[in-house]
């Protein structure tokens, strides 16, 4: 059983193994919990800089700050329309972010705190603007679920949209130790590796129809991992090999949401019909279930660092910490 | 009284007297075409096809898996989708249907959801 503690009031969470594997497991992680402000919709989440965690306050229009230390939180406001989505910690120290709402690429600077927008160029349409990550070379590669992706080059503020194979559906976003792109692509049932350089993509189609791949995530060897919507299940891409293994979430009605692996490997997901971020050991391929601070939290991304796995439950307005060994 | 009940008793009134706009509502829409389409022959999407949807029973689209949240909205007093029911639906969906798998926040804007609504309506699943 872990214990969990929150900012304003004691919530006690289980941290239960579930699935084939499930007897004896107990999570051993300490569960905290933060409270934002009332209305924020917390989308998604990234350790900042000085032990702070941005997140998106998508229903806000505003990059959230929070200090874990003592649950201080500042809201940035980033513009009339906005509605983030997704943010990550970019090479400069910067804060970047992909607001659907102004269908731009946001930057936030911390040490100035100043907010500059890089538009997506008008005839791109709106994009519904969702995920970024950086690659190899300092470029900043997004997707925009109406069936785009593109590139911004920081340095020079140039940018790049290209038409998404099969259209509709550019969700979650990753880049390997090696720095290249993957993507996934919810309404295309696919995975997308991006030719940094000339900008094709080539797809890759998991072993499973119809899986409605949402989010991928890298682990330290280069491998994919993929949160399947649809299909309820975890699954990994070899690169080296082309191979590709599942593993169904427990429960009985998954519906896997994010995927992130942390920098032990350990695979970490959030399922929405279980109402829980689920730990997944492909070691010993035991799945470790941490439920919802309370019902229909609604994670739909983690991210973390050494130590910290966080998790925004959107529809609570509350971020979940798990500590870990790290 | 709870939350649920409440924004179903505000749900009643029309959106705001807004005078809604199709052709804003289309490019409204936009916000809704990762997930949805208005062509009847367009299905496998992540959200249910749309076309006539208003005025539709709630969670009748042929072939499509709803959560329990959606099922669930029949049981409430929602048995078909009314303009004022789709407003509330769109203000906050996860506020006014717990559980459902849509992943959109919602519509702050009254003018927005009218015009999209109105869109919406301009496509019966006939043309």
């Amino acid at each position: 059983m872990a214990m969990a503690t929150r900012i304003g009031l004691a919530v006690l969470v289980l941290g239960l193994a579930a699935g084939a594997h499930a007897a004896g497991d107990v999570a051993k992680d300490e569960v905290q919990i933060f409270d934002l402000p009332a209305g924020a919709r917390p989308h998604d989440v990234a350790p900042g800089p000085h032990g702070g965690v941005w997140y998106t306050a998508q229903r806000q229009g505003a990059l959230g700050i929070l200090d874990p230390a003592t649950g201080e939180v500042v809201q940035v406001p980033l513009g009339d329309g906005s509605a983030p989505h997704g943010v990550i910690a970019g090479p400069d120290g910067a804060a970047w972010i992909t607001d659907s709402g102004l269908n731009a690429i946001v930057r936030y600077d911390p040490a100035t705190r100043e907010v500059t927008r890089y538009p997506l160029p008008e005839d791109t349409g709106y994009a519904n603007l969702n995920t970024a990550a950086f690659d190899g070379d300092g470029m900043l590669w997004f997707t925009g679920q109406n069936g785009i992706y593109g590139r911004l080059d920081p340095a020079s503020g140039a940018m790049e949209v290209f038409d998404a194979p099969e259209g509709r559906g550019p969700y979650g976003i990753t880049a390997t130790p090696d720095g290249v792109i993957y993507y996934a692509s919810l309404a295309g049932s696919h995975v997308a590796e991006v030719d940094t350089k000339t900008g094709e993509v080539r797809v890759l189609e998991p072993p499973t129809p119809d899986q409605g791949a949402r989010r991928v995530w890298s682990d330290s060897q280069g491998n994919i991992w993929v949160s399947e919507w649809d299909s309820g299940q975890v699954s990994r891409y070899t690169p080296a090999s082309g191979a590709w293994r599942s593993w169904k979430l427990p429960g009985d009605d998954p519906q896997a949401y994010a995927v992130y692996v942390d920098d032990q490997d350990i695979v970490w997901l959030s399922d929405f019909g279980a109402n829980a971020v689920v730990r997944f050991d492909p070691k010993d391929e035991r799945f470790t279930s941490f439920a919802g601070s309370d019902s229909g939290a609604n994670v739909r991304q983690i991210l973390g660092r050494p130590g910290e796995v966080w998790a925004p439950e959107s529809a609570l307005d509350r971020l979940m910490l798990i500590r870990t060994d790290g | 009284m709870s939350a649920m009940v409440a924004l179903g008793a505000t749900a009643a009134a029309p959106a705001a007297g807004a005078a809604a706009d199709p052709q804003r509502g289309e490019v409204a829409f936009q916000k809704c075409y990762a997930c949805h389409s208005v062509q009847p022959d367009e299905t496998g999407l992540e959200g249910p096809n749309l076309a006539g949807v208003v005025g539709r029973t709630v969670a009748s689209a042929p072939d499509f898996a709803y959560s329990n949240g959606l099922k669930a909205l029949p049981a409430r007093g929602y048995k078909t989708w009314t303009q004022a029911a789709l407003d509330a639906f769109l203000t906050s969906p996860e506020d006014f249907a717990p559980g459902t798998s849509m992943t959109f926040v919602g519509m702050r804007s009254a003018v927005e959801r009218a015009d999209v609504i109105a869109y919406l309506a301009s496509h019966d699943g006939r043309e």
